[in-house]
């Protein structure tokens, strides 16, 4: 399984004290996070001078909203990051011009949304979003999609209707405040419903806030949640 | 078992008709003004968290005249004290802005919580309250303005918490569903307990109220449990949903929940208008059960006749003009459920398995 952590989740904004922290730990991925409008640039401006050959999977989470005045700029920076072949995250409520960010193609990878956000959160939403993004991937969150229906019926749905366009996983207890946490009994029971429609092949990104000495605690329990011996038995027909 | 032709073309059109049309398009007039009024005079009055959810002839498209308003300030999130004085006063600006107020048994015109709702079916904590409010939560409600998402989340809570019990989704040849028998018994037990609460409130009010009671026991009250009846058969009955029945175990019940969910995204009257439709109900009898249902509307909307059954007691029924028409227009109302439910040939099978014993 191809899994590792988000920086943002690591250390908020410091995405140079997240890597040195990953550093030796049984990761494969990362995800480069520049949560906030402030961040994108130095991030982007410090791509090159970041080790990253240990991961093979890289992927770049843009600013989760951003001023409509920045949206030019922030398409410009991530245009560059493009050009490296990454993922980049994007929350559907941060384009203001939807149809501008078909100029990162393949790149754009749409995320759903928790239920603070006014759309994307419905399969439905997102499929508004894919007509208009046609090359765009999908990021689902599973802790959103949980945090929006509970039963996981609609992750089920998200995750039935949009196969082909998964592209990674996040994954993190999303609890009542919308703050990423540690995954709870209550998360795993809930994942485990809808673990066998995540595809298996795909990277795993943990947004867990968690200390250093638990990012392998951590990974493991992510991993046994998705593993197939582990899938939660629905029904005995 | 095949699904049977249909009998007539367009049944659905029978709602496209005067007058559900008229109060269709009353409901949802008053449903956007509601929104107006409320976010005017209580900003946000609905978050992520909660909902204000109608009930009632409002939430089913028939909005007469006179109609009262059934709400609830449906909560999904952490306790807070606040949610006590929004409530209070979301009652007070309706209040103010002249709809009529729900009963006095306290189901409708308050908070209710999601962890009632979803945690207590059954069992003695599950009160008629809690019991009336989950039932017509899934087969009359209505989230009203733009948040939506709380309804959503609790309605869904509570179709998987009835399908989280029924141990076996599929028949012993897995290639249809049963009827979710824990929901149904639910729904049955709504109904019985609503016409059993008519006698109770008989008594309590000492006969105050008994004609208009009973018309809506015959009419409004009995569409709800047919179409909740219909929501349950159709389980195993749909066959877009038996198709989708997959090798993965996993998957049953999720598919399960989603189509019931999409059932009750329809009104009442239109799970029954697309029943008749999909099970071949003769025209005849569709006919018939929404001529029924017309005549009983444009009562409740005569202001006298209204007036005149709300004050009516038992003692008078046999000699008052107006009941003698509730009682035709019933009559024939049941008379039509009776051949939807007894002799179609999709559904009556189905009636005898679950209905009773």
């Amino acid at each position: 399984m191809t899994i590792g952590f988000s920086t943002g989740a690591l250390a908020r904004g410091d995405f140079r004290r997240a890597l040195q922290i990953l550093a030796g730990k049984n990761t494969s991925a990362v995800e480069l996070s520049a949560l906030r409008q402030d961040e994108l640039q130095p991030l982007v401006e410090a791509i090159e001078s970041l080790d990253l050959g240990s991961f093979e999977y890289v992927s770049f989470h843009a600013p989760s909203s951003m001023e409509a005045g920045f949206e030019q700029r922030a398409l410009e920076l991530l245009g560059r990051v493009s050009h490296l072949g990454w993922p980049i995250i994007v929350h559907p409520d941060a384009m203001h011009r939807p149809e501008d960010w078909n100029r990162l193609r393949e790149c754009l990878c749409i995320e759903n949304m928790d239920k603070r956000k006014p759309i994307g959160q419905t399969a439905d939403d997102l499929e508004r979003f894919f007509e208009i993004l046609p090359s765009a991937s999908l990021c689902f969150d599973i802790g959103h999609a949980r945090q929006v229906d509970p039963t996981m019926g609609e992750a089920a749905i998200i995750l039935s209707r949009f196969a082909d366009k998964i592209q990674q996983l996040h994954v993190s207890e999303v609890n009542s405040q919308s703050k990423h946490d540690r995954l709870s009994c209550e998360s795993v029971l809930a994942f485990q419903r809808v673990s066998h429609l995540v595809p298996t092949d795909i990277p795993v990104i943990l947004e867990s806030r968690v200390e250093e000495a638990e990012i392998e605690e951590e990974i493991t329990r992510v991993r046994e949640v998705l593993s197939p011996e582990n899938h939660l038995a629905m029904a005995s027909d | 078992m095949p699904e049977a032709t249909p009998a007539i073309g367009g049944m659905k059109n029978l709602l496209e008709a005067e007058p559900f049309r008229r109060y269709r398009e009353e409901a949802a007039r008053v449903r956007a003004s509601l929104d107006e009024l409320l976010s005017n005079e209580i900003p946000a009055y609905a978050s992520d968290d909660t909902s204000l959810v109608v009930f009632g002839s409002l939430a089913r498209g028939e909005w007469t005249s006179g109609s009262d308003l059934d709400w609830t300030y449906l909560i999904d999130g952490q306790a807070n004290s606040d949610h006590l004085k929004i409530s209070q006063k979301i009652q007070t600006t309706l209040e103010k802005a002249g709809f009529v107020p729900p009963g006095a048994t306290g189901t409708f015109g308050n908070m209710a919580f999601s962890h009632d709702v979803i945690h207590q079916i059954g069992g003695q904590h599950d009160t008629n309250r809690n019991t009336t409010q989950r039932i017509l939560l899934l087969l009359e409600s209505y989230p009203i303005g733009a948040r939506t998402e709380a309804h959503e989340r609790v309605l869904r809570g509570v179709v998987s918490r009835y399908l989280e019990e029924d141990t076996h989704p599929l028949t012993h040849d897995s290639k249809r569903y049963r009827v979710p028998r824990f929901l149904l018994n639910d729904i049955v037990r709504f109904w019985r307990t609503m016409a059993v609460d008519f006698a109770s409130k008989q008594r309590d009010r000492a006969g105050k109220g008994w004609g208009l009671r009973n018309a809506k026991l015959r009419m409004s009250r009995k569409l709800i449990f047919a179409s909740g009846l219909l929501v349950c058969f159709s389980a195993n009955l749909d066959l877009a949903l038996q198709s989708e029945i997959s090798t993965g175990k996993n998957d049953i019940k999720i598919k399960l929940a989603s189509h019931i969910r999409n059932q009750l995204k329809s009104t009442p009257l239109e799970i029954l208008a697309g029943s008749m439709e999909k099970y071949g109900v003769p025209g005849d009898t569709a006919n018939q059960l929404f001529a029924a249902y017309a005549e009983f509307l444009q009562l409740l909307d005569d202001r006298r006749a209204r007036e005149s059954l709300s004050n009516l007691r038992s003692e008078n029924s046999r000699t008052d003009a107006a009941f003698q028409k509730v009682r035709r227009f019933g009559d024939s109302f049941e008379q039509a459920l009776d051949k939807i439910f007894f002799e179609n040939a999709s559904i009556a099978p189905l009636t005898r398995k679950y209905g009773v014993f």
